[in-house]
C-alpha cells in the first residue's frame, strides 16, 4: 500500500471543509454522549413521557441535522473523528 | 569499504548461503559479520542518508521508509528460509564494524539465550476482524414517528451492536485458546488501525502466535478450519514471520 | 500467505501468499524486534513519529513504541 506524499492543502474549500470536519466530530462527539445518558435514564425509568419525548425529539432532529452537513460536505460517518495517537481514536470507531 | 553499519538480525553461524540478488537496504546486498560464534547480518549504507540527522527526516518520509522496509523485510524473510535470526528493529545503524562487533560482544548472553529460546520456530500473525452490524449507528432505516420511538429504535440499535461486540469477543477468545494450545507462545497486540490498514470492519483480534516449524502446517490448517466455521467474522493469517514479537523479555 | 519452506527435512509446505501489508510490516519493525542502544546513530523512539505521514504510523505510536513526550 503506498501513498502518495500528502501536503498540506492550503485551497479554500480543504479549509472550510476541514473546519467543518472537525466541528462536526466535536459535535457528534457530544451527540453520542448525549445519547448515552438519554438511552441510560430512559433504561432506568427516571424520564417522564413527557421528558422521554422531548429528549428523544431533540436527539433525532440533531441526528438529522448533523446528516445534513455531512452530507453537504461529502463526510462519512466514519470522517468524523479524531485520532489522538497513543490514545487511540476520539471516537469509538463503529 | 567506508560508510554505516545497518544491521538487520544476529543469527548463529549457518552453511546454506542467502538467496542470490538479495538487494538489501540501499541496495546492499547483506553481509555476514561474525564475532564469537554469533554472526551479524549487515548491510553498509550512506552516511548521508543514514546518519542520525538524515536518518531521522527518511524515517518520516513514508515512501522511503516503505521502501527500507521492504528491503530489510526482504533479508529478514531469506534468512528465515536458512537460519533461525533475531531480527533487530528498523534502523539499527552502527558506526562501523568495530561498533557492531562491540554490541554482539556486549549482548553475547542475552542474544544467545534468545536465540536458544527461539531456535526452530516461526511467527505466525493472526487477525479477526468483525463486520460492522447492519443497522448500526446511522439513521434508524425507517423514520422515528416519535421522540420516544426514537429513543427506543436508539436503544435497540445499542443492543444489538453490545451483543455482536460480545459475539466477537467470544469467538476471538475462543480462538485465541485453540491456536495457543498448538503455539507455543503468544502476544496479544493493540488492535490495527483501519483508516492505515484499509481493511474492512472493525480488528478484534490481533495476536502473534510463536510455533515451531514442525507444527507450522498443522497451525495454518487450524487456522484455515476457523475461516471455514464463521461467516460473521472475517480471520486473517500473515506468516510466517522472524520471531519479532517475541524477541525481546517476555513481560 | 507466503511461500513457506520448512527447511530441514521436514515436510514441505507452499502457502499461498498475498503482498504482506505494509501496516503489518511496519507494525513488527517498527514494534517489533530487538532494540538496541548505546553506539547506534539512532534510537526509533527518538524520532517523532507523529509528523511522519499521520494515518502511517499512528497504530505504532501506542505502549509498545513509548512515544518522544512519554520519555
Amino acid at each position: 500500500m503506498t501513498r502518495a506524499r500528502n501536503r498540506l492543502d492550503l485551497e479554500p474549500d480543504t479549509v472550510e471543509r476541514d473546519l467543518v470536519k472537525l466541528v462536526l466530530t466535536v459535535v457528534e462527539l457530544l451527540r453520542q454522549l448525549m445519547e448515552r445518558q438519554a438511552l441510560r435514564r430512559f433504561d432506568d425509568g427516571g424520564l417522564t413521557e413527557e421528558q422521554e419525548e422531548r429528549i428523544g425529539l431533540t436527539l433525532m432532529l440533531l441526528d438529522e441535522r448533523m446528516t445534513e452537513l455531512r452530507e453537504r460536505y461529502g463526510l462519512r460517518p466514519e470522517d468524523l473523528n479524531l485520532d489522538l495517537g497513543p490514545l487511540g481514536p476520539l471516537l469509538p470507531r463503529d | 569499504m567506508t560508510g554505516l553499519r545497518y544491521v538487520y538480525a544476529v543469527c548463529r553461524p549457518f552453511g546454506t548461503p542467502l538467496q542470490a540478488q538479495l538487494t538489501g537496504v540501499a541496495g546492499d546486498p547483506p553481509r555476514l559479520l561474525a564475532h564469537h560464534g554469533l554472526v551479524a547480518v549487515v548491510s553498509h549504507v550512506p552516511e548521508r542518508d543514514f546518519a542520525e540527522e538524515p536518518l531521522r527526516s527518511r524515517l518520516e518520509d513514508l515512501d522511503w521508509l516503505t521502501a527500507t522496509a521492504r528491503a530489510h523485510q526482504g533479508v529478514i524473510d531469506a534468512l528465515t528460509v536458512v537460519t533461525t535470526p533475531l531480527p533487530l528493529r528498523l534502523a539499527t545503524v552502527f558506526r562501523d564494524d568495530s561498533g557492531v562487533r562491540t554490541m554482539l560482544q556486549a549482548r553475547e548472553a542475552d542474544f544467545r539465550r534468545t536465540l536458544d529460546r527461539l531456535e526452530g520456530r516461526v511467527e505466525w500473525g493472526v487477525k479477526l476482524y468483525a463486520d460492522a452490524p447492519p443497522a448500526d449507528t446511522g439513521a434508524p432505516a425507517a423514520k422515528a414517528a416519535t421522540g420516544r420511538d426514537y429513543l427506543r429504535q436508539r436503544r435497540a440499535g445499542v443492543r444489538a451492536h453490545e451483543e455482536q461486540w460480545q459475539r466477537a469477543e467470544e469467538f476471538a477468545n475462543r480462538l485465541h485458546e485453540t491456536l495457543s494450545a498448538v503455539a507455543e507462545d503468544s502476544r496479544l497486540h493493540p488492535p490495527q488501525n483501519a483508516t492505515l490498514s484499509g481493511a474492512a470492519g472493525r480488528n478484534v483480534l490481533n495476536a502473534a502466535y510463536l510455533v515451531p516449524r514442525s507444527r507450522s502446517e498443522e497451525f495454518v490448517e487450524l487456522v484455515d478450519r476457523t475461516k471455514d466455521e464463521t461467516t460473521d467474522f472475517r480471520v486473517e493469517l500473515t506468516g510466517p514471520w522472524a520471531a519479532y514479537s517475541f524477541a525481546g523479555e517476555k513481560p | 500467505m507466503g511461500r513457506l519452506f520448512l527447511c530441514g527435512g521436514e515436510t514441505l509446505t507452499v502457502v499461498e501468499r498475498r503482498e504482506v501489508a505494509l501496516v503489518d510490516l511496519l507494525d513488527r519493525l517498527l514494534a517489533g524486534g530487538v532494540v538496541i542502544t548505546g553506539d547506534i546513530t539512532l534510537r526509533i523512539a527518538d524520532v517523532d513519529l507523529v509528523r511522519i505521514d499521520l494515518n502511517a504510523l499512528i497504530s505504532s505510536v501506542n505502549e509498545n513504541v513509548p512515544a518522544p513526550w512519554g520519555e
